[in-house]
């Protein structure tokens, strides 16, 4: 779910066509702001509707649509009430915009629609995915910034294989709000124009909303279902820069350490990695902070190991970002083809940095590494593999 | 697999500072509640005026001036709660080791007022008010962010949003960490404010206690005429490292954390406990299969029961269920003390697993036939095993088992 449309085909095909889905939108009024665009994600395309839809905030909505399309995919049928499902789940605003609908009204002495208030929980998305599908094994949200759904991956990663859980619901939801969409214009974190990450004249990040959903499960009990896997979730891993609340380490110590974290539990190494899908915000200090942390994991072969940044073409969905990364990092192994990264213009000498530009890209072997760094320092990795019998 | 201890303990409520202030609490002294500003008109007329709030504590020895500046109030108190952990484990956390040093902290509800107050900027002014330091503060993981920078901890950091049973899920998760060896310490814990916008909101959706004729506001759990919770703030944080690291280094162990587990009701609404008994009762049944216990061998149980009625009856039924005809042992239900979130209940079941004197249930007066679990009445407990559990509004659930080293 993303400003492409509903669905991931959508998401597909807008990533692999090298255009921007960043553009005005009208969530809110943003006349005086200081930018006026956003990865909106379009009204058309909803899906038949819960009974409870109408109730649900957007970020519910967008989790709900995308988890019934992630199990309807994977040919799981709700209730998935075994108690080894659980659901990982991430969001940084879930139904704040709902929130700031009903504190408005009630600041103003209106009536204001309690029923508004009744998914602001940042647990609102997860819940209601396991509520819908009827899960009653752990449920986990996480809200770390903009490494939640990472960390979400993770630690459904980390389940799996305990024995916690054989079958994870796995993902992310967050909508465009006015709150932080103020927050990051105040922070002069965004750019005028559509994000162009790593380019010589980036300006700042875009803000998108959607959601993203995998559907993860060990491979004995894929195998006993009969079901085809997509592909191998290998390893993840996180650290945290402990410096700054907003700046990443320029020296990306942080994010590198993430990284060979995540490697390292994958049993792979940096010349095993065939691309990256990069945190890829678009602002000055992120770019030159995770391009250092890639000297740094891959040496000589960062000039050569090829990058997309997902967030160039629908923004930055803030929570839910590394879930629909992966699902974008999952599809281009499975189609053997890297996304190009929009933006137009030169890629930074600076950061000698191969990232995909003006289309596809075919993908060598080896595995993949999606990357998030948050607000207060928090980084994760993961880490994807083709499926051997794929 | 480490086997995984509790070795600190950092806690700030409405019982004061630290856990020596908490086992006091516990042993009988009369909670400290204040009452809430209600004068934005949001609450009901008849609705709750009462929170556990942490206003007056001290925290200067534990968060530097500059740094407490460019912190929101639980920031704050969970770097204060972090430090005072770091401290009671016998360590100093300029020391080194602290690279490998995960935080993994719930908060139901994120740093509410500084959220408030960007709104408010923003409604009244436009967002060109918008102040970049409260938006920096506002975010959810800000309190685990603000550890990490102040103590150094470069492990993964990871912020836990589960409503009510998101303390208990940290702890599990940090334990993990711990265990299966991907960092040296943990410091995992909860954090939360009570605005009065915050208790407001709570207090509309009819979960919060309030008088009733001949009888004061208070949370009673599992009582017959229970009504709601007590909305409670504060910190609380506990370090957490291998069994091994421990004893080698002559740390005093509070609890060895067992094992824990986690589950959801499908019944449950959005903002409420529903009847999913059957579901509950078998994951904590799994987990405790799954570290090679049945329920004959709990000692006592520290209960997230809060004084909701449907919550309290859901867990008590999941109680009845579990023991399955046995006796339920001596349950302690902590909450109507020190109120719901901010971690105090964390505490709490982390000192339980070394016994000690519990005054008697605040609030609790008459028992409720329907659910058969009276709690803890007064008096010494021996401690042993501890089941914690902690069922939240929304669905969710969690479990863990802590026992006395």
């Amino acid at each position: 779910m993303s400003a492409w449309g509903w669905g991931y085909q959508a998401l597909r095909d807008g990533l692999r066509s090298g255009r921007t889905a960043i553009r005005t939108f009208s969530r809110f009024e943003h006349a005086r702001q200081r930018t006026h665009i956003a990865g909106e994600v379009p009204p058309e395309g909803s899906p038949s509707a819960p009974g409870s839809w109408p109730r649900l905030s957007r970020a519910d909505r967008y989790a709900l649509f995308a988890a019934d399309e992630a199990t309807g995919e994977a040919g799981l049928r709700a209730p998935l009430d075994e108690p080894g499902t659980g659901v990982y789940f991430a969001s940084a605003t879930a139904g704040l915009h709902e929130s700031e609908l009903y504190l408005a009204a009630a600041w103003a002495g209106g009536k204001a629609r309690s029923g508004l208030l009744a998914s602001q929980q940042l647990n609102g998305p997860g819940d209601a995915v396991a509520r819908h599908l009827g899960v009653t094994g752990p449920v986990l949200t996480i809200s770390s910034a903009c490494a939640s759904a990472t960390l979400a991956l993770e630690a459904a990663l980390r389940d799996l294989r305990s024995g916690a859980v054989d079958l994870a619901i796995a993902g992310g939801a967050d909508s465009l709000c006015l709150i932080t969409y103020s927050g990051f214009n105040a922070l002069r974190a965004v750019d005028e124009r559509p994000c162009r990450p790593y380019r010589r004249d980036r300006a700042g990040m875009s803000l998108g909303e959607g959601a993203g959903v995998l559907v993860l499960e060990t491979e004995a009990h894929a195998e006993r279902r009969g079901a085809r896997p997509l592909a191998e979730f290998k390893g993840a891993g996180a650290s945290c820069d402990a410096s700054h609340m907003t700046a990443p380490q320029p020296g990306g110590e942080g994010a590198a350490l993430a990284m060979t974290r995540a490697l390292a539990d994958a049993g792979a190494e940096p010349d095993d990695v065939a691309f990256v899908n990069v945190h890829g915000t678009g602002t000055p200090l992120n770019d030159v902070a995770e391009s250092e942390a890639m000297r740094r994991v891959f040496a000589e072969r960062s000039r050569q190991v090829p990058l997309t940044a997902t967030k160039a073409s629908i923004g930055h969905l803030l929570g839910s970002a590394g879930a629909i990364e992966a699902v974008a990092t999952v599809l281009c192994l499975r189609d053997r083809e890297l996304d190009p990264t929009p933006g137009g213009g030169e890629v930074d000498p600076a950061l000698a940095l191969d990232v995909v530009l003006d289309g596809p890209r075919p993908v060598g072997e080896g595995v993949a590494l999606s990357i998030n760094l948050a607000f207060g320092g928090a980084n994760a990795a993961v880490v994807f593999g083709r499926w051997a019998a794929g | 697999m480490e086997t995984v201890v509790i070795t600190g303990l950092g806690t700030i409520g409405c019982f004061g500072t630290g856990r020596e202030s908490l086992r006091a609490a516990l042993a009988g002294s009369a909670p400290v509640l204040t009452e809430v500003d209600r004068s934005a008109g949001l609450h009901r007329d008849d609705g709750s005026r009462l929170a556990a709030l942490a206003r007056g504590s001290d925290l200067s020895p534990w968060v530097r001036p500059a740094a407490a500046r460019r912190m929101s109030g639980p920031s704050k108190l969970a770097v204060a709660a972090a430090r005072m952990a770091i401290a009671d484990g016998g360590l100093e956390d300029t020391a080194g080791g602290w690279d490998e040093t995960g935080v993994v902290i719930s908060t139901a509800f994120g740093p509410t007022d500084f959220t408030e107050r960007l709104l408010r900027s923003i409604a009244s002014g436009g967002p060109e008010t918008a102040s970049p330091s409260y938006f920096t503060e506002s975010v959810a993981n800000a309190p685990a962010a603000q550890i990490a920078i102040e103590c150094h901890a470069r492990g993964p950091n990871v912020t836990v949003t589960q409503r009510e049973a998101g303390a208990v899920i940290a702890l599990g998760r940090a334990a993990a960490e711990v265990a299966e060896g991907r960092a040296r310490r943990v410091l995992s814990g909860s954090v939360e404010e009570i605005t009065p916008l915050l208790h407001a909101l709570l207090d509309r959706f009819g979960a919060l206690a309030r008088a009733s004729p001949g009888r004061r506001e208070a949370a009673r759990p599992f009582d017959r005429k229970r009504n709601g919770m007590l909305a409670g703030e504060g910190a609380t944080v506990v370090l957490l490292e291998a069994e091994s690291s421990a004893v080698a280094r002559g740390a005093r162990i509070l609890a060895r954390v067992r094992g824990a587990a986690g589950g959801f009701d499908p019944t449950a609404s959005r903002v409420g406990w529903g009847h999913g008994v059957e579901p509950l009762a078998a994951a904590l049944l799994h987990l405790l299969v799954r570290v090679g216990l049945h329920s004959g061998e709990i000692d006592l149980v520290v209960s997230g029961a809060s004084g909701s009625r449907a919550g309290d009856r859901l867990e008590a039924q999941v109680l009845r269920k579990v023991f399955a005809g046995d006796p339920v042992p001596p349950v302690l239900a902590p909450k109507s003390l020190m109120g719901e979130y901010g971690g105090g209940f964390l505490g709490a079941a982390a000192l339980a697993a070394g016994g000690g004197d519990f005054g008697a249930t605040e609030g609790f007066d008459e028992p409720d036939p329907e659910l058969g679990v009276v709690p803890h009445a007064g008096g010494r407990l021996a401690g042993g095993r501890v089941l914690v559990s902690s069922l939240a509004a929304g669905g969710a659930a969690a479990w863990v088992v802590l026992e006395q080293p």
